[in-house]
């Protein structure tokens, strides 16, 4: 079944000043994302990667086409319900982490949870479990200062899952980890993806970051170009 | 964490910058208690003042007194009721203090002049009979840790006794104003008899009269002056409100003043203030995204910068406002009667509300901008 459907997407950027042309980013985009599914998203620097991720987790809207999510369309949401939409359903996780310096893991982790109905005692509570399922309870009250760049991004994946949301938006979240770090992160990317049926679109440049998704789709001067089951042992598919 | 302390968290996140901030903001309101607690002095002269009160002084100036015989004359005046006087004492109960308003006064009349001063009636009558008795408000009881029937020395710079001995006067009771607000203006009073004895005076420093009706003043006030125009001792009379607001005038229009000191105060610390939201703000842009990523709506983002104003500008003013009145009561504490100071609860709540409304304007252009800030331009600009 499928979750997230693209059809005819575009995205076109009109730049100010009059006589300055537009730049399309994305064009004709069609593109189905089941449930439970892993993709990576590559493609050269400037070919719609991020934006495409923007599009579908609802940070931006398309200029022509359609882009549905569970079968409803995300251009009918006002701007108010959409960022209610992005709280129930989608988890991001960023590059740089983005993670507020002044709060310690666990307040950022549980800054989600303030969306909701829960208590203080409930989002705390909360907010640990999502730690220990990133294998960092023991460091909840260290400032994002006090913490590695691998420590930093399994904390803002903490903080993507603690609302539990069916679909992760991962905008090259090994871009600024080394080689072992990257790895432990794509790791429990997958077990995400695996043990707790998130839904998970990946923007990497990284080939090696995409051989742990299940499909890999390849974006090329706005259009996609082609799609592919991933084939590498990386790929957990039990 | 609560929104209360996530918002209290982002304010200190440049704790060094803040607390200056905090500072000149405190600073302006402390500013604006003690400005206001001496322009509410002026604005209304002494509370308590009556138009249907007279005084008569030395037409040259204030310190020039008046003969005695002036006072069967005064009251012999169509529209005048009862008459009294009082002398300037000039004295000082412990040694450097000349801060107390010390009146020698007739205390037969006084307290018919003064009818809205409240006296039991054994007191006033041990004040009455008795030559060196004394009554004073219940505030320099406190302050000097006197007690009823207690002899007090006084020292007088201008009727110093020979060999420099102290004055000693028995306080026989304790007066107060119509209102606790005039406690703090009213005077150390004795009897004139002693002082007269003392000195073979024969004179006063100026005469309270109550008149019949307040309409008349400006024809009693010329009647009274009439009398006693191209003598040696020419007089000039008016209501007791007309002359307080003179000795204020002699300062210059306080209120005005004051009110122009404060506006600049707060017009820099509002553009100070600003400046500094706005710095935080700029710095925050990606953080601003991250969040409305996360679900929070713009309205939401935007009042937490409205909140950050509010709280910035509310902690400022509870320090100001609270140092204030502790500077004001020790002022009061400090120099008595003499200070022209006076704190009402108006100017605290004038406090509280001048600044919501600039809590409310320093936080206002910063939460335009979170409202209007895009995720996606926003997170370009880490």
């Amino acid at each position: 079944m499928a979750l997230i459907a693209l059809q005819q997407v575009g995205k076109t950027y009109r730049r100010r000043g009059k006589g300055q042309p537009s730049i399309e980013v994305l064009k004709d985009i069609n593109l189905t994302v089941r449930k439970q599914e892993f993709i990576a998203l590559m493609g050269p620097s400037g070919s719609g990667k991020t934006t495409l991720l923007n599009l579908i987790g609802g940070l931006d809207f398309a200029t022509s086409g359609t882009v549905n999510v569970n079968e409803i369309a995300l251009n009918t949401y006002s701007g108010k319900a959409l960022a209610r939409w992005r709280a129930d359903t989608i988890g991001f996780v960023f590059q740089f982490y983005n993670l507020l310096p002044v709060l310690t893991a666990e307040q950022n982790v549980a800054l989600p949870l303030m969306l909701t109905k829960l208590g203080s005692r409930d989002r705390k509570q909360h907010a640990q479990n999502a730690l220990d399922v990133v294998g960092l309870l023991d460091r909840a009250k260290h400032t994002p200062a006090k913490l590695s760049g691998g420590q930093q991004q399994r904390v803002a994946i903490a903080r993507a899952i603690v609302a539990d949301p069916e679909i992760l938006v991962c905008d090259e979240p090994t871009g600024d980890l080394d080689r072992g770090t990257a790895e432990e992160i794509l790791s429990l990317l997958q077990i995400l993806n695996r043990d707790h049926n998130k839904t998970i679109l990946m923007v990497t440049h990284d080939p090696k970051a995409a051989e742990y998704a299940q499909r890999v789709v390849y974006l090329d001067k706005g259009s996609l170009v082609s799609t592919a089951e991933s084939t590498n042992e990386n790929t957990d598919t039990t | 964490m609560n929104i209360f302390s996530f918002i209290l968290k982002s304010l200190f996140r440049h704790k060094l910058r803040v607390t200056l901030t905090i500072f000149s903001l405190t600073t302006a309101f402390v500013l604006f208690i003690l400005l206001r607690s001496v322009a509410v002095v002026f604005e209304a002269g002494w509370s308590g003042l009556d138009e249907s009160r007279m005084q008569t002084t030395s037409k040259y100036s204030m310190i020039q007194m008046l003969p005695l015989s002036y006072g069967s004359q005064i009251a012999a005046t169509d529209g005048v009721n009862s008459v009294t006087h009082a002398s300037w004492f000039g004295g000082s109960f412990v040694e450097g203090d000349t801060n107390v308003a010390t009146f020698a006064v007739d205390p037969d009349t006084y307290f018919q002049v003064y009818n809205d001063y409240e006296v039991a009636p054994d007191q006033l009558e041990k004040f009455q009979s008795m030559r060196t008795a004394a009554l004073a408000p219940s505030s320099l009881l406190e302050r000097y840790g006197w007690e009823i029937g207690q002899q007090i020395p006084c020292i007088s710079t201008i009727f110093p006794r020979s060999n420099d001995e102290p004055w000693t006067f028995e306080l026989v009771g304790t007066y107060a104003g119509q209102n606790s607000n005039t406690d703090g203006f009213l005077a150390f009073l004795f009897n004139y008899k002693y002082l007269h004895e003392t000195y073979d005076l024969g004179s006063v420093g100026w005469y309270v009269f109550s008149i019949d009706d307040p309409e008349r003043s400006t024809e009693i006030a010329q009647a009274v002056d009439s009398k006693f125009a191209n003598s040696f001792d020419e007089t000039s009379t008016m209501t007791e409100s007309e002359g307080a607001r003179e000795f204020m005038s002699q300062w210059g229009d306080i209120s005005l003043m004051v009110t122009g000191i404060l506006s600049a105060v707060f017009f820099t610390m509002v553009l100070l203030t600003m400046n500094t939201m706005i710095q935080s703000y700029r710095e925050r842009i990606p953080e601003f995204a991250v969040l409305k990523t996360l679900g929070f709506s713009n309205t939401k983002v935007a009042c937490f910068m409205i909140f950050e104003g509010l709280l910035l500008s509310g902690l400022s003013a509870l320090l100001g406002i609270a140092f204030g009145v502790i500077v004001t009561s020790g002022a009061q504490e400090m120099f008595g009667n003499l200070v022209f100071m006076y704190l009402e609860l108006e100017t605290i709540i004038w406090g509280a509300v001048i600044a919501t409304v600039l809590g409310l304007f320093v936080g206002i252009i910063p939460a335009i901008g979170a409202n209007r800030l895009r995720i996606v331009d926003a997170l370009h600009a880490r």
